[in-house]
């Protein structure tokens, strides 16, 4: 026998003694007074995040003299060991831009983002562009236990903006937030 | 059970060898005869018959590994069941399982380094089962009964019993991402 055939046998060998210990690795009980037996249990949980706790933002009979602001605390949970996450947000204008509408009246409006609960202001967020660098407190997918919520959206529209709308018309739009595990 | 060991004694008395034996048996014969007539009334009366007795014996094979693998969805329960085999040589078949984990104090727990994660035992003496009666660590379910007539289920019924083990939404939507591992220890015991 060669010396190559020889270590590929003898590796064929140590495979399949590996392969046999780890298949084998629950014991079963012998006859007696008592019986034990005993098995082995893995599962593994893969990086997973959730957000929740959103709702819809609407700004009535503005004045456009003042600014308008909607902050709301949302959860956002995350399973990495870091509890990391980045969030990217996009709005229904063209390019997915941040702009309500109504026809073919548009006006802007700018998402702030903040990684606790209860702010007015945060970091501005451009459309498709990931916030990176987000920690998460939650200790429950929906907040269910735990802080009840762990992060701030806030919506702001400028009197510049308020000041280009029509009155008495209604603009809507859509604000979707994508949030991914770091 | 008395009649039983005097039936045996007169008949072990009886099987002597030797010239000795006739003198002996001629002696002893009469009496031999009311003892047996006698252990065989009582026996008659008692409805039952020879046999062999209970053992007290048990035995639990056919066990598996579990593997859950990757778990996709955190938000359901992940259930993974296997039918064993338990053996009971008692009067009644009867046995109880205690269900030991690798978490402090047998706690039923995966760990994946410092991170842990709990899970849940479900038991049932009849196989196919994919739940049961839940397990609390270290504590005894007494009451079960095995149709097992051979100690590792060769012949009879292949597997008497079911073991569940699961993974609760909670407690997987609550864990660290990583891969999680432990033990489970089954000790039966006769009943």
């Amino acid at each position: 026998m060669d010396i190559a055939r020889y270590l590929r046998l003898s590796a064929l060998c140590v495979a399949g003694l590996l392969a046999s210990s780890a298949a084998e690795a629950a014991t079963q009980g012998s006859l007696g007074a008592t019986s034990t037996g005993s098995i082995s249990i893995g599962a593994s949980v893969p990086n997973r995040v959730q957000i929740s706790g959103l709702s819809d933002v609407s700004f009535a009979n503005q004045d456009p003299a003042t600014a308008a602001l909607s902050a709301q605390n949302i959860c956002v949970w995350s399973n990495t060991s870091t509890k990391g996450y980045n969030v990217t947000a996009s709005g229904s204008g063209t390019a997915n831009a941040f702009t309500l509408a109504n026809g073919a009246l548009t006006t802007p409006y700018t998402v702030e983002w903040a990684q606790t609960s209860g702010q007015s202001s945060g970091t501005a967020l451009a459309t498709g562009t990931a916030l990176t660098g987000q920690k998460s407190t939650a200790t429950n997918a929906l907040c269910a236990s735990g802080p009840s919520s762990t992060a701030s959206l806030i919506v702001k529209m400028s009197t510049a903006s308020l000041q280009t709308m029509q009155a008495a018309t209604t603009y809507t739009g859509t604000l979707t937030l994508v949030v991914a595990p770091e | 059970m008395l009649a039983v060991k005097a039936f045996a004694t007169a008949v072990l008395k009886d099987s002597g060898i030797g010239s000795r034996r006739s003198a002996l048996s001629r002696r002893v014969a009469p009496g031999l005869a009311r003892l047996l007539a006698g252990a065989l009334l009582v026996v008659g009366l008692l409805g039952e018959t020879p046999s062999n007795a209970a053992s007290n014996k048990v035995r639990i094979t056919n066990l598996s590994d579990v593997g859950f693998g990757t778990i996709a969805n955190l938000n359901v329960d992940a259930v993974q069941s296997q039918s064993v085999c338990v053996y009971a040589d008692t009067n009644t078949s009867g046995y109880n399982v205690t269900g030991i984990g690798a978490g402090p104090g047998g706690a039923f727990q995966l760990s994946s380094g410092a991170a842990s994660m709990s899970f849940d035992v479900l038991w049932s003496s009849s196989p196919g089962q994919n739940s049961g009666t839940q397990l609390t660590p270290n504590v005894p379910l007494t009451g079960q009964v095995s149709s097992g007539t051979h100690q590792t289920c060769s012949n009879g019924p292949a597997t008497t019993a079911s073991l569940v083990v699961v993974l609760r939404s909670i407690a997987l939507s609550s864990a660290a991402a990583g891969t999680y591992n432990g033990t489970l220890t089954l000790v039966i015991g006769p009943e």
